[in-house]
């Protein structure tokens, strides 16, 4: 875009068709218009993260039992619920006579601050520091799928980007060889499924790409069978070189843009499978994660999340599978937790220790 | 070209618009801006047959219907007199709205959203306008109020719900619903109606039959009284209690059973607690039954192919009302049927892991009995608590299941019902206790139970007569009063208010009909200042990479103003009114109808504009990047589906086949894995449907076709009147490893070197280029191609065992050796690959 003839009008208009150019980081640093124009504001204190990941538990984790210490519910357990919390309020699935449920599990406080946290997640205690818990989060949304649309786009519904996606396309690429937006999983997804991490409106480039666990990360990573790297690497030698001809022939950009495309697929052939293979981390450190190479579990996807963040990923999204308890909260949620408990407090001190905690937020 | 005539050109642009797969290429914008798709979307995405409108878009096409009736027939063909199957076939356009079946969803909600995306979808196809900014507010920059949106709102305000509960006091029960029209095949009507009169047949010599068993049959009467004091019996267990640790819904129905709804959990374990005053319990029978809400009629839940059940466990525990409870030893389990390797008694073992299941016996009730060791039950009455563990993933879990006690016995019990009834004697029988004692009579009569069998048999083979089926539009007797929302919620009503058009537009015919019908005519009006426009500039951005106006959803104050207003202006007179002097298409002595698109785009590529080169000069470049002014031609990446289409027609794989249900391409594995909804294995298309052409691959909006998607194929959840153009390193990946790309490629070298059998290296060379990107290849080009070959052709020469696992099952030609037909195969690799082959000028 030519800055002296950008007006608000045409940089918001190619900010959202994009067409894969303008990237606000960018932007801001090149445009010397971006800050005369008080287009964007700077915020009321210094902005410090740069990256983030996120721990989603698909099913949603009961916060009484974990995060929300309730005494006064504990005291009530198992006597009717009063009829003024129920007046004018719609439930999705309860029916008959409700019972108060107090949490069976034991709430003590930790660190400085005094977090208080359930017996649940001793290993995430020992960070109580670090941690912040936001108690307001509320949507009207009475489902699994549409609320997770709701935290994750800001929208109940299909067609808006997704968190990541705005981060990704606000800050740009820190990375020459791996994506900016990376999802991994731990079991089946469920909900909303892949439209939490869409890119909705804004250009597919900016949404999430999913890791996968098991063979491939990524869709159509490896060569066909017989296909050596050398054979690989004469066959793009010989794309490149036809496509600089056309190039010159032509002068399109955009042959420019595939030529380095091209390049960064190659490089993400090795790139990908190294960044996944975790079996050369010291013995103590997927030791404190929990983490066994060849597994598809969170604790993996903890130590994978660091090592993305490490190599310059914006956005790392964990979701973990099976949190939907309703009534086997008692025998569930204790499994549960031990799935993700070491592995979340052992991120945290890593990259506390790797000196990335100050700017990067842990959700 | 070869032909060398002045009018060369002319002809082919002839030929193409003349061709069949003229509409197969244009339809795929217009599916995009209909949100056409194959699946309903959100969580549940099961699937549901729309094709037959998708196969009316590329007839329509095809046939150059004008597009003020394309216009009409797509918004409310149902409406029109005397409405023929495909004008409402082609109501099916704003039936692709995608719809919400989750457990638990508001059917209200569903619906309003539903209206909204109709008119949302209207106002950016016709109007391009941002109508759905006044959903909440009056919109801030356009002249259309509140009002003016859900005047339009009311247009669309009176169709049938789409989904709703099954059951109106279970909010898990979301059922798809909506008007479905079966669509006319005649051998299948010859075949239904055969199976029908033989149904007829069976069904009143098995109404005969039971007229003679009803007549009254006192030795018969008093040998089964003699068997019922001899033999076990049943006692439906009413059930008080009963808890899903999955979290499903569920429902005690008339006849005692239980009935679960909400989405299936994965594995469930149910809890049943029944009250009786029964003594002298021998043993329980456990029915599994079905059920019209359940996915193939149950009994599981999992899906609707193979609708089984796994039974790791069935515990029973005793107590006292208000005692402590005991556990029930089990023994001598049986059942109707058992799965080869899970039989029934695997429900009652130590061992968790063993378990009772169906397959493949699924759509059909199943009973199983277990005996007790010692009777069982108190004076005063026993609380029995039965725990039915289903741990064996998939929603493998009972949809419908029953609970009886039985005394006496645990052989094949009379039911109770029918000992109740034939201890009253036969003339002082209720109704209800006459047909127990039939039913029972006809259970034991071998006549009977032969025309009950055959009956089955005739059903199943009408359920098995493929319909085809589509969805389409149907108005209500009565209109539903329409509202504003306030704030846009559907929870607030406001202001009552009447169809309408927006006051900022022209006037509304005041003979119109009041309905879509009169919509549809008010937006192809002749005063309407901008259906022609928008139009015109979607079929321009298609073929130029942009439109004249290059915000295609936007011709408001927000949108960007056209670079070249009169020439937009001219073609949409064009459009609605061809002046008759303009060139005539296929080569025909009259006038072009109005509103015929294919003298649109006929007028467009004819134009010296758009046969300019697409060259790129310094000077263009730094003047006008974006080729805002025309000043070169277009040139710009292909779509998606064209991408795929191009390499299989290199490749010489592309079938030409039009319409049918969608096909399925290779993919990778595990991409339709869902939570709820139904099930579905991706099986890949047999035959020639895998090379159909991009448009007829299913469209799954939850999990689109991943080759497309990463060329910027929209999920088509909503309209779109504009893809993406990225380009992107998994562009790269998807055509250099993708299995369909793979095989392309080894396809396009056997086409090489059998179509040129004993051309040279460099000949052979050629002949790929110019089938890959249509021209002739310079000096430079063929030496690179060329070293290629070469280097490769050693290389696989040293590597013969690469070189087999290349070609693997792929019949190579025998005659070339496998390190040459590698070195082939990496030369077509390399042309697929080009920038060139997947962009167009």
């Amino acid at each position: 875009m030519n800055a002296l003839t950008a007006t608000r009008r045409q940089f918001l208009r190619r900010s959202g068709l994009g067409f894969g150019s303008a990237a606000l980081a960018t932007l801001l640093e090149e445009s010397p218009l971006a800050c005369a124009s008080g287009l964007l504001p700077k915020p009321h204190h210094a902005p410090k993260a740069n990256r983030v990941i996120y721990l989603h538990m698909i099913g949603a984790p009961s916060h009484l039992d974990l995060f929300d210490h309730k005494p006064e519910l504990k005291k009530r357990d198992g006597q009717e619920c009063p009829e003024e919390l129920l007046k004018g309020r719609r439930f999705a699935f309860i029916g008959g006579k409700l019972t108060l449920a107090g949490s069976p599990f034991k709430f003590a406080k930790h660190g400085k601050s005094g977090l208080e946290l359930s017996e649940l997640l001793p290993n995430l205690a020992t960070v109580a520091d670090h941690l912040a818990l936001v108690k307001t989060v509320h949507t009207e949304e009475i489902n699994h799928a549409p609320a997770q649309m709701f935290l994750r786009t800001g929208f109940g519904r299909g067609g808006r980007p997704a968190f990541g996606s705005w981060v990704a396309y606000g800050l740009g690429s820190e990375s020459q060889n791996l994506p900016t937006y990376v999802v991994l999983l731990s079991g089946p997804l469920g909900g909303a499924g892949t439209a939490l991490w869409g890119s909705g409106f804004l250009p597919s480039v900016y949404q999430g790409v999913q890791f996968r666990t098991t063979g491939d990360a990524v869709l159509h990573l490896g060569n066909p069978p017989g296909q050596s790297p050398e054979d690989r690497h004469r066959i793009l030698d010989a794309i490149k070189r036809l496509n600089e001809e056309q190039l010159d022939a032509v002068g399109d950009p955009e042959i420019a843009t595939r030529i380095s495309q091209y390049e960064l697929a190659f490089k993400m052939q090795t790139s990908v499978p190294d960044l996944m293979d975790i079996s050369k981390e010291p013995k103590e450190v997927l030791e404190s994660y929990g983490a066994q190479p060849g597994k598809g579990s969170f604790a993996n996807n903890c130590l994978l999340a660091r090592r993305l963040v490490e190599r310059g990923a914006r956005v790392v999204e964990l979701y973990d599978a099976d949190w939907d308890h309703h009534g086997a909260i008692a025998t569930r949620l204790p499994a549960k937790c031990k799935d993700v408990d070491r592995g979340a407090a052992a991120l945290i001190k890593d990259l506390k220790r790797l000196g990335m905690l100050d700017d990067t937020l842990v959700v | 070209m070869s032909d060398k005539a002045p009018d060369a050109y002319e002809k082919v642009v002839d030929r193409l618009l003349a061709s069949p797969q003229f509409g197969v290429k244009w339809a795929r914008p217009w599916l995009d801006a209909a949100r056409y798709a194959d699946s309903h979307g959100f969580q549940r995405d099961d699937l549901r047959d729309l094709w037959a409108y998708r196969d009316w878009v590329v007839s329509a096409l095809n046939a150059d219907i004008p597009f003020d009736r394309f216009t009409i027939e797509q918004l409310a063909g149902d409406l029109l007199p005397n409405a023929t199957q495909a004008q409402k076939i082609a109501t099916g356009f704003n039936r692709s709205a995608p719809t919400n079946v989750e457990a638990g969803s508001d059917p209200e909600d569903t619906r309003v959203n539903q209206v909204f995306d109709r008119v949302n979808t209207l106002s950016t196809v016709w109007l391009g306008s941002t109508l759905e900014c006044a959903q909440c507010h009056d919109h801030k920059y356009d002249p259309f109020s509140q009002k003016d949106y859900y005047r339009l709102f009311a247009f669309f305000n009176s169709t049938a719900i789409e989904a709703d509960r099954a059951n109106p006091k279970v909010p898990g029960s979301i059922k798809f619903l909506g008007p479905v029209m079966e669509l006319n095949d005649p051998a299948a009507d010859v075949a239904r109606m055969k199976l029908q009169v033989e149904l007829a047949t069976v069904t009143k010599k098995l109404a005969a039959r039971a007229e003679e068993l009803h007549a009254p049959d006192a030795v018969w009467e008093s040998a089964t009284r003699k068997a019922v004091a001899d033999s076990p019996r049943e006692h439906l267990l009413e059930v008080t209690r009963f808890d899903s640790s999955g979290g499903a819904t569920h429902e005690v129905l008339k006849d005692g059973s239980v009935l679960l709804s909400g989405d299936p959990p994965d594995k469930d374990t149910y809890t049943v607690t029944a009250k009786t005053n029964l003594v002298g319990i021998r043993g329980f029978k456990l029915e599994a039954l079905t059920d019209s809400s359940l996915p193939g009629k149950g009994p599981g839940r999992g899906d609707a192919v193979r609708p089984n059940f796994v039974l790791n466990t069935f515990a029973v525990t005793v107590s006292k009302p208000d005692g402590k409870p005991s556990v029930v030893k089990l023994k001598a389990a049986k059942a109707d049927f058992s799965q080869a390797n899970m039989p029934v008694a695997g429900a009652i073992d130590a061992d968790p892991k063993t378990a009772w299941a169906i397959n493949p016996q699924f759509g059909k009730p199943h009973w199983a009995v277990f005996g007790t060791d010692a009777p069982l039950g108190f004076d005063g009455g026993a609380v029995f608590t039965f725990t039915l563990v289903q741990d064996y993933g998939g929603g493998r879990t009972i949809g419908r299941l029953r609970l009886s006690a039985l005394t006496g016995g645990t052989d094949t019990a009379i039911p109770s019902k029918v000992s109740d009834a034939l201890a009253v004697a036969a003339e002082k029988r209720t109704a209800a206790q006459q047909k127990a004692v039939l039913d029972y009579r006809q259970s034991q009569d071998a006549e009977s139970t032969r025309l009950h069998a055959e009956q089955r048999r005739l059903e199943a083979g009408l359920v098995q007569v493929p319909t085809v089926k589509t969805l389409v539009m149907q108005e209500l007797l009565a209109p539903r009063p329409t509202t504003v929302f306030k704030r846009g919620d559907f929870r607030a009503p406001g202001e009552r208010v009447e169809p309408g058009t927006p006051g900022a537009l022209h006037a509304f015919d005041p003979k119109a009909e009041r309905n879509r019908l009169g919509l549809a005519k008010w937006l192809v009006s002749k005063d309407n200042p901008l259906t022609a426009r928008v139009t015109v500039n979607r079929l321009w951005a298609e073929l130029f990479g942009a439109g004249l106006v290059t915000t295609p959803e936007d011709f408001g104050a927000k949108g960007e103003p056209p670079t070249h207003p009169e020439l937009l202006d001219w073609l949409a007179c064009e459009l609605q009114e061809p002046t008759p002097q303009a060139p005539l298409p296929e080569g025909k002595g009259e006038k072009s109808p109005a509103w015929s698109v294919k003298h649109l785009l006929r007028t467009i590529v004819l134009s010296s504009i758009y046969r300019q080169s697409a060259r790129l000069t310094p000077d263009l470049r730094a003047k006008d990047p974006e080729n805002r002014l025309l000043a070169r031609g277009p040139r710009f990446r292909l779509d998606a589906e064209a991408i795929r289409d191009n390499a299989l027609s290199i490749a010489g794989l592309l079938s030409p086949k039009l319409g049918g249900p969608p096909v399925r391409p290779p993919q990778p594995e595990g991409l339709w894995v869902k939570v709820g909804g139904e099930r579905y294995d991706y099986v890949v298309s047999a035959g020639e449907d895998k090379y159909r052409r991009g448009l007829y691959v299913v469209w799954k909006r939850g999990a689109p076709y991943p080759g497309f998607v990463a060329f910027d194929g929209p999920a088509r959840v909503a309209c779109r009147v504009a893809r993406p153009r990225t380009n992107t390193p998994l562009q790269a990946l998807t055509l250099l490893n993708d299995p369909v790309y793979v095989e392309a490629a080894l396809s396009f070298a056997k086409r090489v070197v059998t179509e040129k059998p004993d051309a040279t290296t460099d000949d052979r060379i050629a002949h790929a280029f110019r089938l890959a990107v249509a021209r002739e290849p310079g000096a430079k080009e063929v030496a690179v191609l060329k070293a290629l070959f070469d280097a490769e052709r050693d290389a696989m020469a040293r590597t013969p065992a690469a070189a087999k696992q290349l070609v693997k099952d792929f019949a190579a030609p025998a005659k070339v050796p496998p390190a040459e037909f590698a070195a082939w195969y990496a030369v077509c690799v390399a042309l697929l690959n080009l920038d060139e082959t997947i962009t167009k000028g």
